[in-house]
C-alpha cells in the first residue's frame, strides 16, 4: 500500500466528485512514423564529452532518438501515419469527421495545420479541423476531445499526435539535447454503441508556465522569458529540470489513483500504465511509488527519447503493438508536464485492427 | 538513515561510510542531476517531497535532513 496524501498536493486540484466519462466510444488503431535520421549518444560526444553524456544518459535513460531532417515537420510524420492509419482500417477519406492535430511545433502560424492535413488527406468539406497546442499532456487532451466530438454526434475522428522537439532545443543545452526526440502519429476513434466508458482525469497548473517554455515566437514581445538563462536564444527551449521533476511527484501519483478511484478499480486490474515518456529516472520512480511493476508500466524512452504528445501512442504501436492487437487490454494513459498540464484516460480496449510503427 | 545514506553514497558514487551530517554536497558535484535524484530519494524513504531550489541551498547532508524535518512537519 503506498502512502496517498490526505491533502491536495500543492498545484493539485481534486476532480469533479464523479469525474469526467465518456461512453460509446471505441479505439479502432494506431499509427506511429519515425523520422529517419537516428542519433546515438555517441553523437554527442563530440559537443558534450563521454562523461557529459553519460551523466546525463544515467538520469534521462534515453540512448537512441531518431530527428526529421531540415524541411520535415510533425504534419509530415502525422500525414504518413494518418494515411496509413486509413488504408489499414479501409475507412474512406470522407468517412471522417473531425480531424484533431495536438502539437507545439506546428508548420506555420496560420493557418491550423490540422486544415493543411485536412486537404492533404483529401477529406470531406463537412470535416472539422482544428489544433490543440498541448505537449506532453496532449495526446490525453486530444482522446477527451474526440471522445466529446462523438458523443456531440461524430462517427469517425482522426486524432494526429505529433511534435518535433528537436528543432526546439539548444544544441548546446545538455539538458535538452539528449532528451527529446521526433515522432508523428494517428489515432482513430469511432462511434461504438454499447462500449464501456473512458475515465477521465484533466487538470492545469499555470504557475508552472515558466519551468519548460519556448518564450519567443509568439506575439508577445519583448518576451517574458526573466528567468531564461544568458546564452540561450528565445525561439530555444528553456527547462528547469527539477522544477518539473517535482510537479511530477506531487501530480502522476495522485492522478493515476484518483482516475482509478473515478472508475471504481483497484491498481491490479490495469494492464498497463501507458505514461508519457518524460525521463527514465521519473518513470521508474513513478512506477515504483505506484507499485507497478515495470513490464506493466512499460518504457521505451531509451529508444525514442521523449516524443512530447507522441510518446504514449508511440508505446502504444511499439512494445504494445502484438498484444493490443489480440487481446482485450484495460489501460491508463497519463500524460503531464508543460503547462503544467496534466491527463488521465482510463479505457477498456477491444483488439484494435493496427498498432504499427513505421519510418519516414 | 541509513536507506537515505545509503541513496546518498549512490547518487555521489561514494562508498556509504563516507556520508554523514556533516559531508559536504558541495565539493561532490552538487549539480541538478544530484538534486533531482535526492528529491525521489527523499520522497522513496520519507515519503515527502522537497522543492528543488530549496535543496539547491542546502551545503551539508545536515541541511538537507533538516529540510526533510520541516516538510515532515509542514
Amino acid at each position: 500500500m503506498i502512502a496517498v496524501p490526505t491533502q491536495p498536493a500543492q498545484g493539485v486540484q481534486a476532480g469533479p466528485p464523479q469525474g469526467l466519462a465518456v461512453a460509446d466510444v471505441h479505439l479502432r488503431g494506431v499509427v506511429s512514423v519515425l523520422p529517419s535520421r537516428r542519433l546515438d549518444n555517441a553523437d554527442f560526444e563530440t559537443q558534450f564529452g563521454r562523461d557529459g553524456v553519460a551523466d546525463v544518459v544515467k538520469m534521462i535513460g534515453v540512448e537512441t532518438r531518431y530527428w526529421v531532417e531540415n524541411g520535415q515537420t510533425a504534419s509530415d510524420l502525422c500525414f504518413l501515419a494518418a494515411q496509413r492509419l486509413l488504408a489499414r482500417l479501409e475507412w474512406p477519406p470522407d468517412s471522417i469527421d473531425a480531424l484533431i492535430f495536438v502539437s507545439q511545433t506546428p508548420d506555420q502560424r496560420l493557418p491550423a495545420t490540422a486544415c493543411v492535413l485536412h486537404g492533404r488527406l483529401g477529406l470531406s468539406t463537412r470535416c472539422q479541423a482544428f489544433d490543440v497546442g498541448l505537449g506532453c499532456s496532449g495526446y490525453v487532451y486530444g482522446l477527451w476531445l474526440a471522445s466529446l466530438l462523438i458523443q456531440g454526434g461524430c462517427g469517425r475522428v482522426l486524432l494526429l499526435a505529433g511534435e518535433t522537439s528537436s528543432r526546439l532545443i539548444d544544441p548546446n543545452d545538455r539538458a535538452t539535447a539528449l532528451l527529446f526526440g521526433d515522432a508523428g502519429t494517428a489515432s482513430a476513434l469511432e462511434r461504438s454503441r454499447g462500449a464501456p466508458p473512458i475515465h477521465f482525469v484533466l487538470g492545469t497548473d499555470g504557475a508552472g508556465a515558466g519551468n519548460l517554455i519556448v518564450s519567443g515566437g509568439g506575439f508577445r514581445t519583448p518576451c517574458d522569458d526573466a528567468r531564461r538563462p544568458e546564452g540561450l536564444a528565445e525561439e530555444h527551449l528553456f527547462m528547469d529540470g527539477g522544477e518539473v521533476f517535482s510537479f511530477t511527484l506531487r501530480a502522476v501519483p495522485k492522478l493515476v489513483l484518483e482516475t482509478l478511484a473515478n472508475a471504481g478499480l483497484e491498481r491490479g486490474s490495469l494492464d498497463a500504465l501507458l505514461l508519457h515518456q518524460a525521463n527514465r529516472f521519473m518513470l521508474r520512480h513513478i512506477a515504483k511509488k505506484l507499485g507497478l511493476p515495470e513490464a506493466r508500466a512499460p518504457i521505451n524512452i531509451d529508444r525514442y527519447g521523449n516524443t512530447s504528445s507522441a510518446s504514449i501512442p508511440l508505446l502504444m504501436t511499439t512494445d504494445l503493438a502484438e498484444r493490443l492487437m489480440t487481446e482485450p487490454m484495460r489501460v491508463m494513459a497519463v500524460g503531464f508536464g508543460v503547462g503544467y498540464s496534466w491527463g488521465a484516460a482510463l479505457m477498456a480496449l477491444d483488439p484494435l485492427a493496427c498498432a504499427e510503427t513505421l519510418a519516414a | 538513515m541509513s536507506a537515505f545514506y545509503d541513496g546518498l553514497a549512490e547518487i555521489f558514487e561514494i562508498d556509504a561510510d563516507n556520508i554523514s551530517p556533516e559531508f559536504d554536497l558541495v565539493a561532490h558535484n552538487w549539480d541538478s542531476l544530484a538534486i533531482v535524484s535526492t528529491i525521489a530519494l527523499i520522497d522513496e524513504c520519507y515519503d515527502k517531497l522537497v522543492e528543488g531550489s530549496a535543496l539547491a541551498k542546502c551545503v551539508t547532508v545536515a541541511d538537507v535532513e533538516a529540510l526533510i524535518h520541516l516538510a515532515a512537519a509542514a
